[in-house]
């Protein structure tokens, strides 16, 4: 099998889509065919549709792989389809809005919120599925973990107040990134490579100060995530330096102090200036 | 015809999105050791393609490296580099005649003469007419690639494109289909030929009128956006293992800062390649899900040799193969070692315990549910009120020290002796990073 294949070619994609054609390769066939054996596959379908897809596959090959890549450092896979997944993404098409009950993490539950969908997103970290949504009477961006709704039902919304709303998420979703500058330390300058993989997950921009063969990251993010940043700049230890953040600088120094005071080896007065 | 390599472009593309805008064109070159004219000849090789995917972005001359290959979170969950997968140089009367080939196949059989007739009518005067021999080949090859396939019956055979899947399905079935295809592209590995699919899919829907917003209900919050260049290597070597057959490559270890040496056909430009010539027999893939990597696992000479893929160019498959039984022998020795690797290390296995300590002042435990998510095959083996006790046979404690730093004060290192020592060090250094500031 080869991923650089003619047919996949740019010229040729771009001159059948002008003119409507779909087509699909044997190898598209395979990876369907090996993804189909995966029990996602049963809340992806009605037991119908599953049916014609496997007699539509009958003859093509899965994929080898199973005995000869292996994964490490993979998450636990709790969740890869929900139940919720099919019914919200058609009321996201056609803009319709939501009547929600669900709860939060301590436990209490919201019945009856009134509220208009916007993406359903999941965190390769947590391998699990979010809603992110608009809470029209109170006005802010949700994000609810779909594991947590114990209900969910269509609700109209005005078309126009609608696009009104999703374009304001847009907006507000861009006002609330903010910027923070990690900077390597330069001993480790020849862990770049890992580093950089290490935040790759992040928006970011690197600059190279070649005068003091120095690398500074400039990350962008929307402030929930600090909390992953933080556990991926503690993940990467002494080898960077929160240069310019001082929300990052300062849950650093609470987490290095703090952990020294679970070792036993912070002095009093170390304590106290905490 | 020589194989057509895409080690520089994959070099490239990795370079730029991991390094996104630190280094002038000289810096860059010299960093993938190629000369800045080849260089600037990649650069517009890789934009002419991802401009002729996504017409609708403006290329602005002069414009910052990174400009193709920016993406907003928000606006497309389509993968940032799978244009590198389009790049397959093809002849521009190649791509005109296989286009109009699959276009008059559409929707009928056809024989290879009937497909000749209407190739030469519907071909551009310019161009040079095919004849009956290049339509058999192209009709083998994308046979052969299964676009199209015969169909039962006597001479002449007539073809047919292989359409079935969206042909049969409704369009509520095509939605799911492309849920799923979207979901598992996102979330497993291999994940290449999902995206491509998920390509054709795509444009599938956007075809009908209603379906405008369709397509991207869905998004991925923090993937490594480079995994999906390994991908270009992961088959030949799934090639090499299931034939028990020896590879050769450049080796460029991760840690040298030079990542490519340019295959001189120009004598004017030549350099000496630094990197290491390797010949291996490759055992088993590895993908690791902490930092996006693939690694390569094979025998060598000196036993277990492990390579990451993205130092590795210009592999060959050779011919002979290794003796099966012998093969599944250092298999299962592989299999054997990988055992306790929370990545990859083959060392000597320790227990590594550590407290983990229960959030204050929130109702919800965060602190348990990742370790239970991410803390692979170790066991809590104790319960308080605050804090609970994990245990894990590991190989060596590199490997896992990371993980454990990740969690900051929620994390004490009970054993090995040896890493709670280094870890109070780390600490102790780390605090003196911003006691300053």
């Amino acid at each position: 099998m080869n991923l650089f294949e003619k047919i996949f070619n740019h010229q040729i994609i771009s001159r059948l889509e002008d003119s409507g054609i779909f087509t699909v390769t044997s190898h598209e066939r395979a990876w369907l065919k090996t993804m189909l054996a995966h029990p996602a596959a049963g809340e992806a379908f009605t037991p119908e549709t599953l049916e014609k897809l496997r007699i539509i596959l009958e003859h093509d090959q899965a994929m080898d792989i199973s005995g000869h890549l292996i994964e490490k450092a993979r998450s636990w896979e709790k969740q890869v389809y929900h139940p919720l997944l099919r019914p919200l993404r058609r009321l996201m098409m056609h803009k319709s809005g939501i009547r929600i009950t669900y709860s939060i993490k301590s436990g209490r539950v919201y019945a009856d919120q009134y509220g208009l969908p916007y993406r359903l997103e999941y965190s390769l970290v947590k391998r699990e599925w979010y809603l992110l949504w608009y809470h029209i009477r109170h006005r802010v961006f949700m994000s609810t973990r779909l594991a947590n709704i114990q209900s969910l039902n269509p609700e109209y919304v005005n078309p126009a107040v609608a696009e009104r709303i999703l374009r304001k998420i847009g907006a507000t979703l861009e006002a609330r990134k903010d910027e923070v500058t990690l900077e390597i330390v330069r001993r480790y300058n020849e862990e770049l490579s890992r580093i950089l993989y290490a935040l790759s997950s992040f928006e970011k921009k690197v600059e190279y100060d070649q005068e003091q063969d120095l690398y500074r990251m400039k990350v962008c993010l929307i402030g929930d995530e600090m909390e992953y940043l933080l556990s991926k700049i503690r993940f990467l230890g002494k080898r960077v330096r929160v240069t310019e953040g001082d929300y990052l600088q300062r849950r650093m120094l609470e987490a290095s102090t703090k952990a020294l005071e679970r070792y036993g080896t912070s002095p009093v007065d170390e304590e106290m200036s905490s | 015809m020589a194989k057509e390599s895409f080690d520089k472009e994959i070099q490239f593309l990795r370079m730029l999105v991991l390094t996104s805008g630190a280094f002038s064109r000289q810096q860059f070159a010299e960093r993938l050791g190629i000369s800045v004219h080849t260089f600037d000849k990649t650069l517009r090789r890789l934009k002419e393609v991802a401009g002729s995917l996504h017409p609708q972005e403006p290329q602005e001359p002069g414009k910052e490296l990174t400009d193709p290959i920016r993406f907003s979170y928000y606006d497309s969950t389509d993968p940032l580099l799978l244009f590198l997968f389009r790049a397959k140089s093809v002849k521009e009367t190649e791509s005109q005649r296989i286009s109009l080939l699959l276009g008059a196949l559409n929707g009928q059989a056809l024989t290879a003469m009937e497909l000749l007739d209407l190739c030469c009518a519907g071909l551009p005067a310019e161009l040079a007419l095919p004849d009956e021999k290049t339509i058999r080949s192209d009709l083998k090859y994308l046979e052969e690639v299964g676009v199209i396939r015969r169909e039962p019956g006597p001479r002449p055979y007539r073809y047919r494109i292989q359409d079935d899947l969206v042909r049969s399905l409704s369009e509520e079935e095509l939605i799911d289909l492309y849920d799923f295809v979207d979901v598992m592209a996102n979330t497993q590995v291999p994940s290449v030929q999902g995206y491509l699919l998920r390509d054709g899919l795509k444009k599938q829907l956007m075809r009908s009128p209603e379906a405008k917003y369709a397509a991207e209900p869905f998004l991925y919050k923090y993937h490594y956006h480079s995994r999906i260049l390994d991908e270009a290597h992961l088959f030949t070597l799934l090639h090499a293992i299931r034939g028990r057959r020896r590879v050769q490559f450049q080796y460029f270890s991760p840690k040298s800062e030079k990542s490519y040496a340019a295959k001189n056909t120009n004598p004017l430009f030549e350099r000496s390649p630094e990197g290491k010539a390797e010949r291996a027999l490759p055992l088993k893939i590895v993908y690791d899900h902490q930092y996006g990597r693939w690694y390569l696992l094979a025998h060598g000479r000196e036993g277990i040799r492990k390579y990451r893929t993205e130092g590795i160019i210009q592999i060959t498959e050779e011919d002979e193969a290794a003796d099966e039984q012998w093969y599944r022998q250092k298999l299962q020795e592989l299999d054997e070692r990988l055992r306790y690797s929370w990545l990859i290390d083959t060392g000597k296995p320790v227990t590594v315990r550590a407290r983990f300590y229960n959030p204050e002042g929130s109702d919800f435990n965060f602190v348990k549910e990742r370790v239970l998510l991410q803390g692979q095959w170790g066991e809590i083996i104790y319960e308080d009120g605050h804090s609970f006790i994990y245990e894990i046979v590991v190989n060596g404690t590199t490997e896992i020290k990371p993980w454990l730093r990740s969690f900051g004060s929620s994390c004490e290192v009970l054993e090995p002796a040896r890493l709670r020592r280094e870890m109070i060090e780390e600490w102790k250094e780390i605090k003196a990073y911003y006691e300053s500031v």
